[in-house]
């Protein structure tokens, strides 16, 4: 009580040099508990954003894929999955997932005819099944036409089929626009180029719909939608469903040595294969699935059952190893926040260090006084501790309390970002505000820790303070 | 019984490569009630022997002994607690807790022994403004009162413990020599009331008078040790 009373008046008989450091204090606190709600509403609206644009809870990918899945490996896609069906009931199977979407990335060309000249607009897109795709993701606001002819989102889902065709963002039809002089129309019948390794195959189709990304415009302004049939089609993904099985022990047989395989090719009952007794089997190129969770908090776990299925000859790769460095942006943006708070601090902590070692220097002939008259060093201690302690604490409550004043008008509306910031941390828009109690009491913890260290110093001074000073003092 | 003993005691100091002799063998022995003057021009070694006397320094050679107990081997803890218990000190420049009022000053020391009740405390406060005649300044902080006063707050609170002995570094120095006078009166009534044994160092002739023993130091010996003294 005599250390709190000494503690606090003292305060009050310095409070212009107190204030001082209180400000100081209290705008450390400001920044950690901003800071931090800040970081935390940034990566949560992150990883919704990811999770909601480009890859679900977790991506499913080839396990013969030496890179990770990405929303950009338009020019290096992943190999194909080999049995979707296989994994689809798997995945069917699951408790917890909502839904999935196989899906792949690739390029090509969309040729159409103007003035009787033919040209060639290049095209990347996302190869998608309409259906599973909307149901994972929510990306794009069709503004003209339909997604794929299926009614709006919260119609009648999943009564209609699919239309084959293809998609294009706004921005794409006025970049064709700017650069070929071509608007493409809701309706209008194109030929889509798909380039393999075997040449150039071509496929009619039409333009099902223009849309505008809800978010990540910077990324979904140049993606373009194709629906998986007619891409299947244009990429060659065409087989049969099963060879003869002589045939196939034949072409096992030749593969021994090179005369075996003259010999099967001399064998002229081998290469009469009966084509109508084949049945043809459209492949599907997916390279991708997304997998949407009933409960996000249950990644790791279903990521871990289909890992435990080797058969299937997949890996699976969680939201932010699979979105390429978006979420590594959010977690630089908290390191950031982290350095720079951490950094303000220690500038607060040797500008508090410093004003305190010249409070015990000013303070010398009373810390002697109290020693003569028979304190000790630990009643010192605690008196300097106890005025740090209330100081800061105090100063840290009250910027606690603007900063909940200020949150709280900020999530009204969230807060504005400038726009390149913005689609590169959430995808765009302003963002929401989700204050948690972590960032409060880490700013705590953070002073109560500042506080103590800043005082070990010039509390040894204080303490190292002999009587025989107050006998000096003149 | 000797309240406070130096045997042979030496103190110095380095100043560089320079030794300081503050104190070159000094033996004297007070006993208990003594109402004491410590006397010698500045630098004579006084406040030395003061600081010896309240363990607040310690002797480069020679034994202290208060209540009859040797300080030499005394860890600072055990210093202290000797200093809160056994001694209490009258400073020149007053040194009271500037943030205390006159009686929060006073309860001060009781409140660091912590072995009264609240209603103890405040009974002994009183008494002691009472001695030193402040009782209409108990709220009064220190930045509020003459150099007089402040000082017969000091005295109320070198007392208030009941100690063994009170130790006063030039109590008159900054005071003018009427109140002065007035001060060392006070001491002087009290340690005949109370018993309290009194130690004050001075090179004042007139205040020097007031003491019924007075010790006289020169270049850190003491030059006519009985002086005065009674009995």
């Amino acid at each position: 009580m005599l250390t709190l009373k000494l503690a606090f008046r003292t305060l009050m008989k310095r409070k212009g040099r107190m204030a001082l450091i209180g400000i100081l204090v209290a705008f450390g606190t400001f920044l950690i508990v901003f800071g931090g709600v800040f970081a935390a509403s940034a990566a949560e609206a992150s990883r919704a954003s990811i999770i909601g644009n480009f890859t679900g809870d977790f991506i499913v990918y080839s396990a013969r894929s030496k890179e990770l899945p990405s929303p950009f490996a338009f020019a290096t896609p992943l190999p194909n999955i080999k049995n979707p069906e296989e994994l689809s009931a798997v995945l069917d199977a699951m408790d917890g997932v909502e839904a999935y979407s196989f899906y792949a990335q690739n390029y090509g060309l969309i040729q159409v005819e103007r003035e009787g000249k033919k040209l060639d607009l290049p095209f990347i897109f996302y190869a998608v099944d309409p259906g599973p795709y909307r149901k994972v993701f929510s990306n794009v606001q069709v503004e003209e036409g339909s997604f794929f002819g299926l009614p709006p989102k919260n119609g009648t889902e999943g009564k209609e089929l699919p239309s084959p065709g293809i998609l294009i963002s706004k921005y794409q039809n006025n970049q064709y626009k700017e650069n070929y002089g071509v608007t493409l129309k809701v309706g209008e019948p194109i030929t889509l180029l798909g380039i393999t390794e075997g040449g150039v195959n071509t496929a009619r189709s039409s333009l099902l719909g223009i849309f505008e990304p809800i978010r990540y415009k910077s990324v979904f302004n140049y993606i373009n939608f194709l629906d998986s049939d007619t891409y299947a089609g244009l990429y060659n993904f065409t087989g049969v469903d099963a060879l003869p099985d002589a045939f196939n022990a034949g072409l096992a047989a030749a593969s021994v040595d090179e005369s075996s395989l003259f010999d099967l090719a001399a064998d002229e009952d081998f290469g009469k294969l009966d084509l109508s007794t084949l049945t043809s089997q459209s492949l599907s190129g997916f390279t991708m699935v997304a997998v949407k969770l009933k409960d996000h908090s249950r990644v790791d776990e279903a990521m871990a059952l289909i890992s435990a299925q080797p058969e299937l000859g997949v890996a699976v790769a969680r939201w932010d190893k699979a979105s390429g460095f978006y979420a590594q942006i959010s977690l630089a943006l908290q390191a950031f926040i982290f350095l720079a708070t951490g950094l303000i601090f220690l500038v607060v902590t040797m500008i508090f260090m410093n004003t305190l070692i010249i409070n015990v220097v000013e303070r010398t002939a009373e810390i002697g006084t109290m020693r003569a008259i028979g304190a000790d060093k630990s009643f010192v201690r605690g008196v300097f501790l106890a005025e740090t302690l209330i100081l800061n604490i105090t100063a840290a409550i009250f910027a606690m309390l603007v900063s909940v004043v200020l949150l709280a008008l900020a999530g009204k509306n969230g807060v504005p970002l400038p726009e390149t910031v913005s689609q590169f941390l959430i995808g765009g828009g302003p963002l929401a505000i989700r204050v948690g109690i972590l960032p409060f009491i880490v700013a705590l913890v953070t002073v109560v820790a500042v506080s103590v260290l800043a005082t070990i110093y010039p509390v040894s001074v204080a303490s190292s303070i002999t009587p025989l000073k107050a006998m000096n003092d003149r | 019984m000797n309240v406070v003993e130096l045997q042979d005691v030496k103190k110095f100091y380095m100043l560089g490569q320079t030794r300081v002799d503050a104190l070159r063998g000094v033996s004297l022995s007070i006993g208990q009630g003594e109402f004491l003057a410590i006397a010698g021009p500045s630098g004579s070694g006084k406040s030395t022997m003061l600081n010896m006397f309240g363990c607040i320094d310690i002797p480069s050679e020679g034994t202290v002994r208060i209540d009859g107990t040797e300080t030499e081997h005394m860890s600072d803890k055990e210093l202290t607690r000797y200093r809160r218990t056994k001694i209490s000190f009258i400073f020149q420049s007053f040194n009271l807790i500037p943030v205390l009022n006159v009686y929060e000053n006073i309860e001060f020391p009781l409140l660091l022994q912590r072995t009264l009740s609240r209603a103890d405390r405040h009974a002994r406060v009183m008494k002691a403004i009472e001695e030193v005649g402040l009782q209409d300044r108990l709220k009064n902080k220190s930045t509020e009162l003459s150099g007089g006063q402040r000082q017969r707050v000091a005295i109320a609170r070198a007392l208030v413990t009941k100690p063994l002995i009170v130790l006063a570094d030039e109590p008159t120095a900054n005071l003018d020599s009427e109140t002065g006078k007035r001060i060392i009166e006070l001491m002087r009534t009290i340690n005949e009331t109370e018993k309290t044994t009194f130690v004050f160092s001075t090179h004042d002739a007139h205040i020097m008078k007031e003491a019924k023993r007075v010790v006289r130091i020169l270049d850190g010996l003491i030059i006519d040790p009985d002086q005065g003294k009674e009995g």
